[in-house]
């Protein structure tokens, strides 16, 4: 790899890094836009230094140069290149556009690309390369219908280009063009250009990319399936991220068209798990003497995707540690590497996909069972049995780092609040890694190794502090050679031992009690008050923190309720892993039965306006939180830490909003009441923006959530943009704003409640400026959809009007006064917690 | 029989009366003489076993001979032996299932005859002392192959019976001289590949499991056995898990029986009528309504649980999907499946995980079925059998009360259970209605389970030894709960009461108790229960008012105290035997006496300011909390300390006598099943 980068010679470097386009392995297309071989890439590469210049030096391309340049190596291979060549071809006749010209221009190109490997002649016929690259391109064919129309139009055209060129050029608007614009070339151009974005962004609209994949016509489909195939080879993640949501956005179509479906076939190439890395080749090939170095950046990957001899043998299908043989008592360290055996590839997509089908099982079968108590008990069977297999190379893709799944900590897991579906919150504990795809998985730790640790002396109330006892627990030596140890004395001599925990019991009563009873003459007899035991009982009843009480229909309230950073030290406490340093506790909702790709939308649209509000400085609190769609009826929800339901506060409590508040952080004086007042206001702001944008329903109680720090949070976006529940005309303020949160918040008087209002302009106007970015997310993913919130034909022409752009920032703030005002008096909120108390019991 | 038919054997010519010799039989009889049989016919040994055993012959005619005889045939029996290892590794499997059988009869058939000859001779006898090791071993490693490999299940189950036979051959197992060469040569892990296979599992699990808590036995307190050292450390967890589900089914199957049973006895009224003209006849067959407790099975649990450290996470391991497709358990006939709602986790669920589950299940795993298992066996004790279940019953429970991750998951708030135990019918309170049991940690039923072994054993033939164990299993788990400050929402009041009820049952039954057993140290043990909850109670108790509860329940039954008192102070003054535990008894009193004498007349002035004759209990209580603070009490110590369970030397006796009932019970069990091996043959007789 490092060798080929060597032999780029000077001049090429400095056009590399003179121009963006060209600097990345993608963007040397760019070049192909206006595409006539003799002058296209003149005036770009002149006409847009000010553009390159200004891109910082060491920004992304530069990275992806390097990236680009250590797979260089596989461009030489030549079967690949034929392959390739092979395959422009049928595609070229395919497309029938003009079709003798095309054959003949990709002939030579057969030929110039294995010779422009030669780094000799790089310097010379730099210009003409791109071209030939060009047509190495899959859009080979519509590159050359875009070239008959860029006659006609240039001006326009290098217009458009100085933008794309410009860094204001973001992934905002490459996703706006490349789903507005009905130029072949412009597609591809984007579709190439993607891959200088840095990965996070382009993921965060990898719903509206594939849907667009998806449910748009072919050029658009052409121009995105290079890039998803390039990622789906970097990444199992993405691998799975992406087949996960083909499925899931395909499930619309008519079942006929759906099967022969173009994202039906890339999620089946996805899931045959033939997109391997191209690393792993590379690594392999690294070994032979490097062969003729090619310049040429353009190495896609797709096009290796059907030569790619390499069949991959998928080794167990399962999750692995089940196949471990007793007999052989070293199984473990033998079963582990099969992951990695035979033919050197890991299984990359099995482990994972198994992890989430035995989550997506428990949860269908929990749902045949009537009562909320054996809906747990039933949880904590099937998922003491799963960590049965774990560890294992799976991981939670909604965490933000990488890690290995060790074990679930089963009997915490809770059943959720819900009528017919049996969602349920589990958490999982992972020890971080640098990558889950190449880290080794963590050996099994047994289960009641954990006695080592959680011996008497380590329990709470001997004052040790969790870091004390993480470094006591890291000079606990090898538990295998532990192993020998305990287990042959354990059968003569160790049932013999007296407790020795006595010596330093954490009682202070206890500590007398050293001597057996019949000493007790000999010693001083201690005496104790009858009234101190009785005393100390209640006060240490009283001292615990507000806990919930447990209910066996709901107990989720209890799980939740505990404090996030409490229940991790618990848990960690009780956990055979717990002592590694890199340890985390992780909690995820698995839904099953629920279409979970409303809640995306609203994550993304959520997530958009968050990062809106932070660009304009906007001090609104939203929290989205994060959804994996699996399939159109299941998936996987981040929890909200620390936050309770307010039907859980007000049920549990018996108190209003403001008593609460009062109770869990003091006084109104206080500045812990301050604190949470104003974060109370500010989410409730941004909330009641987002409910109003993108009408919001079902808010109900049990559909709000309040955290420690005393932020509401929304959830459920089941009901959105066009639908709302069963139409029964309830709800119909713009928001949901009780005297409950007037109250919290100080009083219509307050000034609290003006800050609050102010918020909402600021909040409003904000939005408005940066209304496409939204109106984007929500209008890509109409495209053939059969969502509800797309009922009707007017969603996106209404939701534009909720921004309501035509007023001056005088009328706007009017309207938010209305609608304050409007829906503080609304009878029909409410008439709606009313009838969610009468039908549902929420409070 | 036998005898019946070697007559008929000897008289060649009465072929009216039997039919001809079987080949076979003739064979044998060549063996029988001093000739090697090999001699005149060099394919002897091969076209042997190719003919269907005569097990029965072959065994009596072992047993006919006499010491000196079989000395005479020394050298074919050897030779046999020694032909039959070979054979076992014949490709030929009918070869292999016939081996298999002659050597069950051989090994039987010297054991039974010499009963009086030590090991060292049958050994010689069969084998021969200077082949022994060397066949010995050929034959152990057969049999490693033909477990682990992938031959018929039939040829597994038969290697397994084979093994079961050569173990159980001798009544005291520790005087088998042929297990030292199943202790050199070892099948542990062959054993242990069939219990982590689901499907070997299913098929052959019982037998494997029973092996091992058998062979485990031997010896145990006189040598190292490989066996205990290899059981103690096996931490694979789907063997572990598949030892567990083979109890598990094992003990299901009893307690489905038994239900069964019992709503047979007490069926709806039809079914009374119905049997009306029998019922004299089923009062007496109701006292062996019992079916057959399974000791081996209880064995194997015990050995688990006691030797293994890591099996205790089995114990909580709830099985959603039993996977066990078939019901081996050889003792207990399998009986016809009921519809849907009353049978077990069916196998179908395994196969086909999409299959809607039945709603009336409840979620189970071994301990809530051990549980249930040991409140079945505990309402009886007076057969000897069912004592000794419940003796084992409580050391496994003793073991589990005291390892720490047991009682982590014991007293875990998020692991809530109903267990419905069963409770004796008794004629002062009702049967208690089964469904309405609150879902709770599983430290209440055990809880449970010993108040109500407590309050239903007071009878003449006093179990001392259970009483003791009971009382130490509460001791243990309190002690727990004091260490780490665990509250548990227990209605503390029934143990309370059953304890002094206890007292008072040994109070009035003095005489006839004191001369069989040493009931001081029953009392001593209930009383300093009582200690850990007055000293301690701040620790543990769930609310105030349960500890203001407890005094209630003390000054209430103080009749019971005082009189213990008076007893013990009287023994304890005169010279005797129990001088010393009446005194202990005497000192350990004295919190239990100051809160009486200190709150009896509290309540009587109460009583007498307001002018009430007899106080509610929430006068009482208000007294009780109004009053604390004049009342002083001694520490008492070492409250939180007990003795751990330790097998040696207190529980040797026990042990030896219920392996050596367990072996004669599988004994008696294998030969059944052994000799109806027919359809085996069948098997192999269609493929070869």
């Amino acid at each position: 790899m490092g060798d080929t980068e060597l032999d780029l010679s000077p001049s090429q470097m400095e056009e590399l890094q003179k121009s963006p386009s060209a600097s990345s392995t993608s963007t040397t297309s760019s070049l192909s836009l206006p595409s006539s071989p003799s002058s296209g890439p003149r005036p770009f590469t002149s006409s847009s230094p000010s553009a390159s210049d200004s891109l910082p030096a060491s920004s992304p391309p530069l990275d992806v140069i390097s990236e680009g340049v250590g797979e260089l190596s596989l461009v030489i291979d030549t079967e690949v290149a034929k392959k390739a060549c092979q395959e422009v071809l049928q595609k070229v006749k395919f497309l029938k556009v003009d079709s003798e010209p095309a054959s003949t221009a990709v002939e030579p190109k057969l030929v110039n690309g294995t010779s422009h490997t030669d780094p000799s002649d790089g310097d010379s016929d730099g210009l003409e390369k791109p071209v030939k690259i060009t047509e190495e391109e899959p859009s080979s064919g519509t590159v050359k219908s875009a070239r008959r129309r860029q006659k006609n139009n240039t001006s326009k055209q290098s217009w458009l280009l100085r933008l794309f060129e410009s860094k204001l050029f973001d992934i905002s608007m490459a996703i706006s063009y490349l789903y507005n614009s009905k130029e072949p070339g412009v597609q591809a151009y984007i579709g190439n250009r993607l891959f200088s974005f840095r990965n996070e962004d382009v993921d965060f609209y990898l719903p509206q990319l594939l849907n667009m994949y998806i449910h748009m016509d072919e050029e658009v489909g052409d121009a995105i399936k290079p890039y998803v195939v390039h990622r789906c080879r970097q990444s199992i993640n993405f691998s799975l991220q992406c087949a996960w949501l083909l499925g899931a956005y395909s499930s619309d179509m008519h079942i006929s068209t759906q099967r022969h479906s173009r994202g039906t076939k890339l999620r089946k190439l996805i899931l045959s798990d033939e997109l391997k890395p191209a690393s792993q080749r590379a690594r392999r090939e690294v070994l032979q003497p490097p062969p003729e170095h090619s310049l040429s950046p353009s190495k896609r990957t797709h096009q290796r995707s059907k030569s790619d001899a390499t069949v991959s043998i998928s080794l167990s299908s399962n999750l692995k540690r089940t196949a471990s043989n007793p007999k052989v008592e070293s199984s473990q360290d033998e079963v582990r590497p099969l992951y990695l055996s035979q033919t050197g590839f890991p299984v990359r997509l099995t482990p994972q996909r198994e992890f989430i089908k035995s989550l997506m099982g428990i949860g269908k079968r929990l749902a045949t069972l009537p009562t909320k108590e054996q809906k747990t008990q039933r949880l904590i069977s099937e998922l003491s049995l799963l960590n049965h297999k774990l560890p294992a190379r799976v991981w939670l893709p909604t965490a933000a780092f990488d890690h290995h799944v060790v074990r679930v900590p089963h009997t915490q897991a809770v059943v959720l609040n819900s009528k017919d579906k049996a969602p349920y919150l589990i958490y999982v504990e992972v020890l971080e890694c640098e990558n889950f795809e190449t880290s080794s998985v963590p050996v099994r730790i047994p289960e009641t190794r954990i006695r080592s640790t959680r011996s008497v002396e380590n329990l709470p109330d001997c004052g040790i502090t969790p870091d004390q006892r993480a470094s006591s627990f890291s000079t606990v030596p090898n538990y295998d050679n532990d192993d020998e140890a305990w287990s042959v004395d354990d059968i003569g001599e160790l049932q013999v031992e007296l407790p020795e925990i006595h010596t330093n019991s954490c009682d202070n009563i206890s500590q007398f009690s050293v001597d057996s009873i019949t000493s007790q003459e000999s010693k001083e007899p201690i005496f104790i008050a009858a009234g101190d035991i009785r005393r100390r009982l209640s006060e240490q009843l009283a001292h615990t923190p507000t806990t919930f009480k447990k209910d066996p229909e709901d107990p989720s309230a209890v799980a939740l309720k505990e404090p996030w950073q409490e229940k991790v030290r618990r848990i960690r406490e009780g956990s055979p892993y717990g002592h590694l340093p890199n340890w985390r506790l992780l909690s995820v909702i698995v839904k099953c039965g629920d279409d979970l790709r409303q809640e995306l939308l609203a994550f993304q649209v959520l997530k958009q306006l968050q990062s809106i509000w932070e660009q304009e400085r906007v001090p609104l609190w939203i929290k989205p939180y994060k959804i994996l769609v699996i399939s159109s009826d299941s998936g996987m929800i981040e929890p909200v830490v620390n936050a309770v339901s307010i039907h859980q506060v007000k049920k549990q409590s018996q108190l209003s909003l403001l008593d609460y508040f009062l109770q869990e952080h003091g006084n109104y004086t206080t500045e812990a009441f301050l604190t949470a007042q104003r974060n109370f206001v500010q989410s409730c702001a941004g909330y009641c923006l987002i409910c109003y944008l993108l009408q919001v329903k079902d808010r109900h109680n049990g559909n709000i959530l309040l955290d420690s720090e005393g932020h509401i949070i929304h959830i459920d976006f089941g009901f959105i943009l066009s639908s709302s529940p069963r139409n029964l005309g309830f709800e119909t303020s713009a928001f949901k704003l009780t005297n409950e949160f007037v109250d919290v918040m100080g009083g219509q008087d307050g000034d609290m409640f003006n800050y609050y209002k102010m918020l909402m302009l600021q909040g409003l106007i904000a939005a408005r400026k940066h209304m496409e970015k939204v109106i984007q997310i929500v209008e890509i993913m109409q495209q053939g959809s059969q969502l509800p919130c797309f009922h009707g034909s007017s969603t996106i022409r209404n939701l534009k009007e909720r921004f309501h752009m035509s007023l001056t920032e005088e009328q706007l703030q009017v309207l938010v006064e209305q609608m304050v005002d409007g829906s503080m008096r609304s009878i029909t909120t409410k008439l709606y917690d009313g009838f969610q108390y009468l039908t549902n019991g929420i409070m | 029989m036998a005898q019946e038919r070697k007559v008929g054997l000897l008289r060649r010519t009465s072929s009216s009366k039997k039919p001809l010799k079987e080949k076979v039989v003739l064979m044998y009889d060549e063996i029988f003489t001093k000739d090697d049989p090999a001699k005149t016919n060099p394919r002897f040994w091969d076209e042997l076993f190719l003919m269907k055993v005569n097990l029965e012959y072959l065994e009596a005619k072992l047993e006919s001979l006499d010491g000196d005889e079989v000395m005479l045939i020394k050298e074919n029996l050897n030779s046999l032996f020694h032909h039959c290892v070979q054979a076992l590794e014949e490709e030929h499997q009918i070869k292999v299932v016939n081996a298999l059988q002659t050597l069950c009869a051989l090994f039987r058939g010297v054991h039974q005859k010499n009963k009086s000859a030590t090991g060292f001779d049958i050994i010689n006898m069969l084998v021969g002392f200077d082949k022994a090791e060397l066949r010995m071993k050929d034959l152990m490693e057969s049999l490693d192959s033909l477990l682990c490999g992938d031959g018929s299940e039939s040829l597994k189950s038969l290697c397994l019976k084979l093994l079961l036979c050569l173990v159980t051959v001798t009544d005291n197992i520790s005087q088998n001289t042929l297990l030292e060469y199943v202790m050199i040569n070892s099948i542990f892990e062959a054993i242990l590949q069939i219990l982590s296979d689901v499907s070997s599992r299913g098929q052959h699990g019982y037998d494997a499991v029973v092996l091992l808590a058998l062979l485990v036995n031997y010896r145990k307190y006189e040598s190292v056995n490989p066996y205990i050292v290899k059981l103690s450390i096996v931490d694979d967890e789907p063997t572990l898990d598949g030892m567990g589900m083979v109890v598990h089914h094992a003990l299901t199957e009893y307690n489905r029986q038994y239900k069964d049973k019992d709503e047979e006895r007490h069926g709806g009224f039809l079914s009374t009528l119905t049997n009306m003209v029998g019922s004299m006849f089923i009062a007496d067959a109701d006292e062996k309504l019992s079916v057959q407790t399974n000791e081996a099975i209880l064995l194997a649990l015990y050995e688990a649980v006691h030797l293994n450290r890591n099996f205790i996470t089995v114990l909580a391991q709830s099985h959603p999907e039993m996977d066990m497709p078939t019901t081996p358990a050889p003792t207990v006939p399998t009986t016809p499946t009921t519809p849907l709602g009353t049978t077990p986790p069916s196998v179908d669920l395994m196969h086909n995980p999409e299959l809607p589950l039945d709603p009336s299940m409840q979620t189970s795993n071994l301990l809530i079925t051990f549980l249930k298992y040991s409140s079945i066996v505990m309402q009886d004790t007076k057969d000897e059998h069912r004592l000794n279940s419940a003796r084992l019953c409580l050391i496994i429970l003793a073991c589990i009360a005291e390892d720490q991750y047991a009682d982590a998951f014991l007293h875990d708030d998020n692991m809530n259970f109903r267990v419905n135990l069963h409770r004796m019918p008794m004629r002062h309170r009702k049967k208690a209605a089964d469904k309405n049991v609150p879902c709770r940690p599983l430290v209440c039923a055990v809880l449970d389970l010993m108040v109500e072994f407590i309050v239903t054993h007071m009878m003449k033939e006093f179990p001392m030894d259970l009483y003791t164990r009971c009382v130490q299993i509460i001791h243990k788990l309190i002690c727990y709960q004091k260490k780490c400050r665990i509250r548990l929402q227990y209605t503390w009041r029934e143990l309370w009461s059953a304890l002094i009820n206890l007292l008072k049952f040994l109070l009035s039954n003095e005489t006839t108790l004191l001369a069989k057993h040493n009931i001081f140290l029953l009392a001593l043990q209930v009383v300093n229960l009582f200690n850990m909850f007055i000293t301690y109670g701040d620790t543990f108790l769930p609310t105030p008012s349960s500890y203001d509860e407890l005094y209630y329940e003390i000054v209430r039954m103080h009749q019971v105290f005082e009189n213990l008192y008076c007893m013990v102070l009287r023994v304890s003054t005169n010279v005797g035997q129990w001088k010393e535990p009446a005194s202990k008894v005497t000192h350990a009193l004295v919190n239990v006496r100051a809160i009486i004498n200190h709150f009896n007349p509290k309540i009587e002035s109460y009583a007498a300011v307001n002018h009430i004759s007899q106080l509610s209990e929430d006068q009482v209580l208000e007294v009780v909390r109004s009053n604390y603070d004049t009342l002083t009490l001694k520490l008492q110590d070492g409250l939180d300390q007990f003795e751990r369970y330790s097998e040696q030397p207190r529980e040797t006796a026990f042990f030896k006598e219920l392996v050596r009932s367990i072996s004669v019970n599988v004994r008696k069990n294998v030969s059944l099943n052994t000799l109806s091996q027919d359809v085996l043959l069948k098997e192999f007789s269609s493929i070869s």
